[in-house]
């Protein structure tokens, strides 16, 4: 494969960092980030990234927003 | 990415037999399985709490009343997601000040990303776990809606592409190249946050700097300096 520049390299990060692409694909890219640092951080940084939204605490309903959907539903429920 | 447990799509099939059979109960239970996920993907289409909360309210009501025509072949957290967005959407449309989708962002990310600091190896130890949800509940709102929502119904809720291409209406390839872009631009937008957030650390060394100032005012001030 022939040497992949940032722009392209960039185009398929999301399939390196979801594992997909094929073998050559990805040596081709690991042969990329190697050399280029901007990349290496592109990619380790964006990989962090999708970590930490992975493991932030669950995101809650608030209660309030919670309750006026339940008491809209209690409504809707009893008519029909 | 949080991806539904495996007897998911059983349970919800169980659920939507029971309030067909006429057990209207059995939807209060899918209201509760649901709400989290249709809150917070019409939060991302919409941007705001007050309008994604009716778009919700809708959702369920809607989703009540045309229960019948839900097709098995889909998942039930994909029809119900699609009817979330379609609400959702057609606020958006409403709103007066409705911005369209080149000016939500398309043309926005073409240059290459422009951070290029490396971050702290593991930022989720600097920080309190409320501070790092705050940090990325306000990375993803800062981002145009059209790439917030399939970055909310990807990386957050975990559907599939083909998923994602569906509920939007989208192509695989433009939901591919949507979520590059958006994923890019979340990088930025929370490294701008742990660039601008004192750590824990910091902030304990602050307070403590502060507090020896007292403290040598107040010796000071009992020598009658």
């Amino acid at each position: 494969m022939a040497m992949l520049d940032c722009k392209e390299v960039l185009d398929h990060l999301s399939e390196y960092i979801g594992g997909e692409g094929s073998d050559e694909l990805r040596k081709a890219i690991l042969l990329h980030i190697a050399r280029c640092g901007r990349c290496r951080i592109v990619f380790d940084t964006t990989g962090k990234m999708l970590k930490i939204v992975m493991d932030v605490e669950p995101f809650e309903v608030p209660l309030g927003v919670s309750a006026r959907l339940y008491a809209r539903l209690e409504k809707v429920l009893a008519e029909e | 990415m949080k991806t539904p447990e495996p007897q998911e799509p059983e349970d919800d099939l169980v659920l939507v037999e029971r309030v067909l059979a006429g057990d209207p109960r059995s939807f209060e239970t899918i209201v509760r399985k649901h709400e989290r996920r249709v809150f917070r993907v019409t939060l991302a289409v919409l941007g705001n709490a007050e309008d994604a909360e009716e778009a919700m309210q809708d959702t369920f009501v809607k989703a009540y009343r045309h229960i019948g025509q839900f097709r098995r072949e889909a998942r039930f957290t994909t029809w119900l997601t699609k009817i979330a967005v379609n609400e959702a959407l057609q606020k958006r449309q409403a709103r007066k000040n409705f911005v369209s989708l080149e000016e939500a962002g398309e043309t926005e990310v073409k240059r290459l990303p422009h951070r290029s600091q490396q971050w702290h190896e593991d930022p989720e130890k600097l920080y309190g776990k409320q501070e790092m949800r705050r940090m990325v509940e306000d990375a993803i709102q800062s981002l145009p809606a059209i790439y917030r929502e399939t970055f909310v119904l990807r990386d957050v809720e975990g559907l599939r592409a083909e998923e994602a291409a569906e509920i939007l209406g989208l192509t695989l390839p433009a939901i591919k190249s949507r979520l590059l872009r958006a994923r890019l631009l979340m990088r930025e937008a929370l490294a701008a946050r742990l660039e601008e957030t004192p750590t824990f650390s910091k902030r304990i060394l602050r307070t403590a700097g502060r507090m020896r100032e007292m403290i040598a005012m107040k010796l000071m001030k009992a020598v009658g300096q």
